[in-house]
């Protein structure tokens, strides 16, 4: 090897990061070129020198609070901006007349008929539960007035409407058992669960909900007025932004009880907004 | 091998704490818990104000902009995409943030005089009082000689040099390809050599 090589490669040879097939060679020609052997011991000396570098810096428990202190610093002020923001979108969606006033009426009723929805939602499971023990009494009681198998309707506003009657079935065989029974039901499955977790039970009945409307929207967007449609087209997206926004929150601050009922508001106001749209096609 | 060295002196569940692998770490910061941010700064604030105090010289700073590292760090834990690079995505941060302010700021020269008390507190007293001062006085040269490089080799400097990071991390932290690294490298060194020649025989002896 010659000095013009050695040379190239001694910087990467000193820094370790030759390969041996490369570094054999400059190992070789150093042991026999004083002058090659002179510049290592130079370089090999200046790395020594470099190592003794005094900073006139330190890492102290006052830096550590500093950061500390801001990052809660942004932290609040994050949860805060995102919350007005929250507020500001929620409170546009709610307080607008956005839609025409013929939609009004409708609202309201569409308003009282996703409450049925979503109460049958979040309730099924209890219902179904209830049902499949009251089954038996109803069956051991004799033929049932609605054909005997309620649980097997989906969840429509219709079946919200019906829901009395099983459990006036249950009153007919229980007199003294039905109101009572079901909220120790709906206690004991709170007990169970964590807030967390019934959030996110509300939260996978709503999107169910919502993947359900959304499902007979697409099939009906035809049918929509135009303009209507780009309405509800830019309240999904606020909708959608302040889902995306509010789950964020909630993921950063799971007990956030404010963060919580923004997400399941922004959820109901979505399934609202399907069901108008639902109901405009069918208008 | 550094992180063994930095665990001794430290209590069994400190050090068991410490153990926790980078990735652990993020995913435990990025779900709210404080302490897996501060052991993120345990590990990586002395590289990381060191790194920044060699790119812009004066210590108030280099902490300030360590500062501002570590907070933009947790701003946007959610955005690393390779958590196994914590400390080279650290050190990109720091790089930027150090730029950003040279950028906006006149470098004032900082030159630390022979009398500087700062420096004096910083040595660790084993030394012989000659060396101390040798130390001190050196440590100002390189200072200025790190001061009057440029921007780029400044920093492949100081990374390669005082960090011993590889050209692969390098690149990732800087942006610029390895041949172009390995230029401003060579560069830089040359300049440094010039810059501290007189110090090279002078009672280094080890």
């Amino acid at each position: 090897m010659k000095c013009e090589e050695c040379e190239v490669l001694i910087e990467d040879y000193a820094d370790g990061v030759l390969d041996q097939k490369s570094a054999g060679p400059v190992r070789e020609h150093l042991a026999s070129c004083t002058s090659c052997s002179a510049f290592h011991q130079e370089w090999t000396r200046e790395q020594e020198i470099y190592s003794r570098y005094q900073r006139d810096v330190e890492v102290t428990p006052l830096l550590w609070s500093s950061i500390e202190a801001r990052i809660k610093q942004e932290r609040a002020g994050a949860r805060d901006g995102m919350l007005a923001r929250l507020r500001i979108q929620l409170g546009g969606l709610f307080a607008g007349p956005r839609f025409s006033p013929a939609f009004a009426a409708a609202l309201v009723v569409i308003a009282i008929a996703i409450t049925v929805v979503v109460m049958t939602l979040l309730n099924s499971s209890n219902q179904r539960e209830q049902l499949a023990g009251t089954n038996k009494n109803v069956a051991s009681a004799g033929p049932t007035a609605e054909g005997g198998n309620p649980s097997a309707k989906p969840p429509t506003p219709d079946a919200g409407r019906k829901e009395p009657e099983p459990s006036q079935s249950v009153a007919i065989n229980a007199p003294t058992e039905p109101a009572p029974k079901k909220i120790p039901a709906a206690k004991l499955v709170a007990a169970r669960l964590t807030p967390d977790q019934l959030v996110r039970e509300a939260e996978q009945k709503y999107l169910a909900a919502i993947s359900m409307l959304s499902r007979d929207v697409n099939r009906h967007r035809s049918q929509l007025d135009p303009i209507m449609l780009a309405r509800f087209d830019a309240a999904l997206g606020d909708i959608d932004r302040t889902i995306k926004d509010t789950r964020r929150v909630v993921n950063d601050n799971p007990g956030d009880p404010i963060a919580l009922q923004y997400l399941l508001a922004a959820y109901s106001k979505k399934v609202d907004v399907l069901r108008e749209m639902t109901a405009g096609s069918e208008n | 091998m550094m992180e063994a060295i930095s665990l001794v002196g430290q209590s069994s569940g400190r050090v068991g704490t410490l153990m926790n692998s980078s990735e652990e770490l993020i995913a435990r910061a990025r779900r709210g818990e404080d302490e897996a941010f501060r052991l993120i700064f345990d590990r990586y604030g002395r590289p990381v104000i060191s790194f920044i105090y060699d790119m812009v010289g004066q210590r108030d700073l280099a902490e300030e902009l360590t500062q501002e590292t570590f907070v933009r760090a947790y701003k946007n834990l959610n955005n690393m995409r390779d958590e196994t690079k914590l400390s080279t995505w650290l050190f990109g941060i720091a790089k930027n943030v150090a730029r950003e302010s040279l950028r906006y700021k006149h470098r004032e020269t900082d030159k630390v005089g022979i009398d500087d008390d700062r420096v004096i507190e910083l040595s660790d007293g084993k030394l012989p009082p000659d060396r101390q001062l040798l130390d001190k006085e050196l440590s100002g040269v390189i200072k200025d000689a790190l001061g009057a490089l440029d921007e780029d080799k400044r920093v492949v400097f100081t990374l390669k040099v005082f960090q011993q990071r590889s050209y692969e991390e390098i690149a990732q932290i800087t942006g610029s390809s390895i041949p172009k690294l390995k230029t401003d490298l060579h560069r830089a060194r040359a300049e440094m050599r010039r810059r501290i020649k007189p110090y090279l025989g002078v009672g280094y002896e080890v």
